[in-house]
Formats: structure tokens, sequence, C-alpha cells
């Protein structure tokens, strides 16, 4: 029996993304060769960092800007919600943010691609989420850029999110995709993930254009993270 | 309600906006302020790939309990006792030296209800680009007795990987933690 009522248990394999990959040749420098190990579960897996405010300092969830300090750019709204394994939400998690701007550009020392620095744009929100796990992000689509030294593949436009989740082992780091990119087909990070609806699923849903307001189009994203009720409540 | 699959996870990528790994970031000892309970010590490593190369921005992770064993997460049951001004979460990430710091508390021993011993520990997960998933591992302390009964440390398997996971005690209050993620004594990693 799990010594708490909320557990987590292992990932579906073929969801989660192959750890080496043809062409990211950092892949096969810096994952383990050894077996994983496997352990017992106790509190020090099972429990979480609570009240994230007293300790991290929040970026604003407006990433794009107003008037002439706007970033450039096709504005978007992104709408995201945190739930865990039982479709619940996880009110009050941290997420980080992070992309390239919509010349494909990062504001980052590593990134030394030819692309402009846009002086209106960091590209980076830190954001404690809602009672209901979700944050609304105002920013400019990002660009497609290509991948240095692998040969010729480009990442497709895609947004970064750090996840804190309600315990230890619910962190995550992912990526979210836009719909109908043609880009999306040849990234051998997206296509990582063996599963065809796992993989599905890392791609924002675009409401209808009427839906949104006047000047910006939406993206919803749902994010999963481990963890769930182990024993169901009864009804 | 209805079960979902977890999303899944990818790399943090080279890109990491250096604004993320505050300055303080992977000070544990003081929150809003206020001194956390216990004997404050330091933690420090380098991150290195397959062939021994230290890696620059590695970014590392660290969730512990307080000087009591407790966590400061309603989860626990001691959760009442936790100490209020130790957050018990950090984050470092290396230098060009693949050198990382943490300056927190030494953690204390816990046991589970149903008698699982854990000796003092940090776990750690690493983010870095290259790594598609976290890797997760744990941090034991070299003059700790109880390590030799600690429900995680004990089912490393084989036995001579265990001692990879325990920090060397370099001076008082200080430890060493090296983390080779591929290779020649690579630490073990664990898959929950």
């Amino acid at each position: 029996m799990p010594p708490s009522d909320y557990t987590v248990a292992p990932r579906p394999e073929p969801t989660q993304p192959c750890r080496i990959i043809e062409g990211y040749a950092q892949t096969a420098w810096r994952n383990p060769s050894q077996p994983l190990q496997r352990r017992p579960l106790t509190w020090s897996e099972l429990t979480g960092p609570r009240r994230h405010a007293t300790r991290l300092s929040q970026l604003g969830a407006d990433v794009a800007g107003y008037d002439t300090a706007q970033a450039l750019g096709q504005l978007i709204l992104v709408r995201l919600a945190v739930v865990d394994e039982d479709g619940a939400p996880v009110p009050g998690t941290m997420i980080e943010m992070w992309q390239a701007n919509s010349a494909g550009r990062y504001v980052h020392p590593n990134d030394s691609d030819h692309a402009p620095i846009d002086p209106h744009f960091y590209g980076a929100a830190r954001v404690l989420a809602d009672d209901s796990g979700r944050i609304e992000i105002r920013t400019i689509k990002p660009g497609a850029y290509p991948v240095p030294d692998t040969g010729k593949w480009w990442r497709p436009p895609h947004i970064h999110f750090s996840v804190w989740g309600r315990v230890w082992l619910s962190r995550l780091v992912t990526q979210m995709y836009f719909p109908g990119e043609p880009l999306n087909a040849q990234d051998r990070i997206f296509n990582a993930v063996p599963d065809h609806d796992a993989r599905e699923r890392l791609i924002a849903r675009a409401l209808p254009p009427t839906e949104g307001p006047d000047n910006a189009l939406v993206f919803e994203h749902r994010i999963v993270v481990r963890g769930r009720r182990a024993t169901p409540t009864q009804p | 309600m209805s079960q979902c699959v977890p999303t899944a996870s990818a790399t943090i990528g080279p890109f990491f906006p250096e604004r993320y790994v505050d300055a303080n970031a992977n000070d544990l000892t003081v929150l809003e302020g206020r001194p956390a309970r216990g004997e404050i010590i330091e933690i420090q490593g380098r991150v290195t790939q397959h062939d021994g190369r230290p890696l620059h921005n590695v970014v590392l992770e660290i969730w512990q309990a307080d000087a009591n064993g407790i966590f400061n997460d309603p989860i626990d049951p001691r959760a009442a006792q936790a100490d209020p001004n130790f957050y018990g979460w950090g984050r470092a990430a290396t230098d060009r030296d693949g050198s990382f710091r943490f300056r927190t508390i030494k953690p204390g021993a816990y046991s589970m209800p149903d008698g699982l011993q854990r000796a003092p520990h940090i776990n750690v997960v690493v983010l870095y680009s290259g790594l598609m998933r976290e890797l997760q591992t744990v941090l034991y302390f070299a003059d700790e007795a109880g390590n030799d009964r600690d429900a995680v440390l004990n089912g490393v398997q084989p036995a001579e990987l265990r001692s990879r996971l325990i920090a060397t005690k370099e001076a008082p209050a200080r430890y060493r933690f090296d983390v080779r993620l591929r290779g020649e004594d690579e630490t073990p990693f664990f898959d929950d």
C-alpha cells in the first residue's frame, strides 16, 4: 500500500521521449549508460515545496509589452491549465515559460544564431497558477530556428514550460507546439515521443478567431503532471 | 475523475533564462529574511559528461527535509512541526568549470509509518540540454551512521554503486558531491 493518499506511479513508457536521439549528439554524451535504479517512495519523493511566493520572485505573465515597447511578432494568448493524473487542477503551482522571439532567437549567451534580438522581448514569464491551476500568458508567437551543428533540422515554433506540480516527483519540464506547423513533422525532439497520441497532446489547440480578442489569437494547452489520489474519493 | 496520462517531458535546452537562476536560489538557509533552524552546510560538486568534460549551465534542483527530518508540506504527517523558515527547495546552475554550490541545512532522518528508514539525504534533479527526461538522484552524507539502514540507498544495485551517492566531507560543514552523467564512475540515477 502506498504510504500517502497522494502517490506517483511510473509513466507509461511510450508516452515519454526516447533518451537517445539520432542527430542530437548531446543525448548520447549525457544520458546514463547504466540501468536506472528503482526505489521505494517515502515522504521525500511524495512531498514538494509549497507557498512558492515566499521563495520565488514572479516575472509577469505579459511577455509581449505594449505601445512603443511591444515585441515584434504576432500577438498570442496562451491559456495553460495544469492538472494531475486524476484531471484535478493543481492550484497555486509555479510555472516558468521561456521562448524564442518572432525571429527564432533567444535572449541567452548560448544563442549565437544570426537572427536578430528584439529589444522589447526577453521571452520569459514565471507565474503562480490560480486556484484552478490556470495561467494566461500574453506573448508573441515564437519563430522557428535551425539547430546548430546537427545537419539540417529546425526547431518548429515552440514554448518551454517548467512546472512544479504537487510533489517532488511531479516536477516537469516540457515543450508546447503549435497546430498546423509543417516543421513539427521533422523535429527530432517532438518526434522522440513514440506514442502518437502523447505527441499530439504536446500541440496546443487554437481557438477559433471569433472567440478571442480582436488583436490576438488564443491557444489553449493542458499540462498533466504526475500524481493522483491513491484511493478514489467515494461519491 | 478521468484518468490523464502525464505530459511528455522534454529537454530544458540550452537557453534556460538566466533570470531563473536567481543569485540566492542556491541558498536555502534563509527564507524572507528569517534563518532556518539547524546546521548550515555547504555542498559543492562538478557535473561532467561521458568524456569527463565539465558541463556549463547545468540546472540542478534539490528538495529536502528540515533539520528534524520534516517536509514543509501538509502531506508529511509531521508538517505542523516543520520549520516555517525552511522552504526545502533550491536551484543552482553550473559555472564554466562545471561546478555548482548549495548552501543549506543538514536534513534530519525520519522513518515511515511502515518502518522504512531514511537517513539524512537530499533529492537532486538534473536538467540539461540533451536530457529529454529529468535525471533524479539522491545525495547522502559520509558522516551518517544511518546510511546503512536507508531504504533507498540500500536498494541501489549493484551494491558497490552506493558509495557514489555519498557526499564526501571536505571540511567541517562542507561536502563534495560530483555528478557524472555518463561514463566511468557514472552516478546512479533513479526512475520512479
